[in-house]
């Protein structure tokens, strides 16, 4: 909500010091920081909004989410359902429940692949949103559930991933990952105590972990997405024929 | 008709072999996966498509039911909703006082 506003304001107070500083006396001297800043800082949206469009046409991950979400009752619509703001820290971004928005952080997605797993991870959380009664608020173990699955399959915790951000390890790693994870994200939004995080993870790791839906599998790759989306699709001749 | 083409339980043995997908149940689940199953419901799908034996119908749909019974082991952490949340649509002004 903040956002538009002081994006058009710092605009319009770049645009008046070139009028009086950058452009009579000097030329060239301060117009490029100026416009680099405003420049910038306009693009940021832009980006974001070029990346979500690319990402919700061409990423199998999205797709299948987004038809998913579709058969329960929640079509979404990206001008409603999706707001590309500035935030603090390292988010990525966040499913508001109250507005029924996926925040995305456009200063802090840079890269389309990032973008791609944002918008997955965040409409997991919208997809359970969907289906399911939870209490985002309250109850830590369903908020901690939520993020179990989002960080199981969004993609957060391939292998690459991890090697980036130092954590290495091989034998059931993706689980010791996802754990850490989803504590991270429950101590991001919530003010509980470690101890409370883990606590609610442990209890619910092995039903959250094994909940697939809606991908039936745990998609290690755009091929695994892909297939996900096929046996999506088939579903009804599946669920007719058992 | 069977629940699956027979083209996907092959395509699934053949992915399920893989060197890749190896790698991956392994940094998963800590272990190699199991593919003779795969093969098993691809030889009874091809049995059911040429028409022949019940018997291949039961293995099959008993295989897929085991499977989906497999994925429901655990009881849900929440209660599924009858019908999507009521403000989904709601336009962002009217969301605002909340």
């Amino acid at each position: 909500e903040a956002d538009s506003p002081s994006a058009t304001e710092e605009k319009a107070a770049g645009e008046e010091e070139e009028d009086d500083f950058g452009y009579r006396l000097f030329p060239d001297r301060n117009k490029k920081p100026q416009s680099f800043l405003v420049r910038s800082f306009f693009t940021f949206h832009n980006r974001c909004q070029v990346m979500l469009r690319m990402t919700l046409e061409t990423n199998p991950y999205a797709q299948l989410l987004l038809e998913a979400m579709k058969q329960s009752g929640c079509t979404v619509f990206n001008d409603r359902h999706f707001s590309c703001e500035n935030c603090d820290a390292c988010v990525g971004g966040g499913f508001d429940s109250a507005t029924s928005q996926i925040v995305l952080c456009q200063n802090n997605i840079r890269q389309q692949s990032h973008m791609n797993r944002v918008v997955t991870h965040e409409l997991i959380h919208a997809f359970d949103h969907c289906r399911a009664h939870v209490d985002w608020f309250k109850n830590v173990k369903h908020l901690a559930c939520s993020e179990i699955r989002a960080a199981n399959l969004s993609g957060d915790c391939t292998l690459m991933n991890e090697i980036a951000r130092f954590k290495f390890g091989l034998k059931r790693h993706h689980q010791t990952c996802v754990r850490d994870r989803a504590i991270r994200s429950i101590l991001a939004v919530r003010k509980v105590s470690r101890e409370m995080a883990e606590k609610a993870v442990d209890e619910v790791f092995d039903a959250c972990f094994n909940d697939l839906e809606p991908f039936g599998r745990i998609p290690h790759s755009r091929t695994d997405a892909k297939r996900a989306y096929r046996d999506f699709k088939n579903r009804d001749r599946y669920n007719a024929n058992l | 008709q069977p629940p699956r083409s027979c083209e996907d339980y092959w395509w699934e043995w053949k992915h399920c072999r893989g060197l890749r997908h190896a790698f991956h149940h392994y940094y998963a689940h800590g272990e190699l996966p199991a593919c003779g199953r795969w093969r098993e419901d691809y030889e009874a799908c091809r049995a059911w498509e040429k028409g022949r034996a019940a018997a291949a119908q039961e293995a099959l749909c008993k295989s897929e039911r085991a499977r989906v019974m497999e994925k429901q082991k655990y009881a849900p952490v929440w209660k599924l909703r009858k019908s999507p949340p009521p403000d989904w649509y709601l336009p962002l002004d009217q969301d605002k006082p909340n």
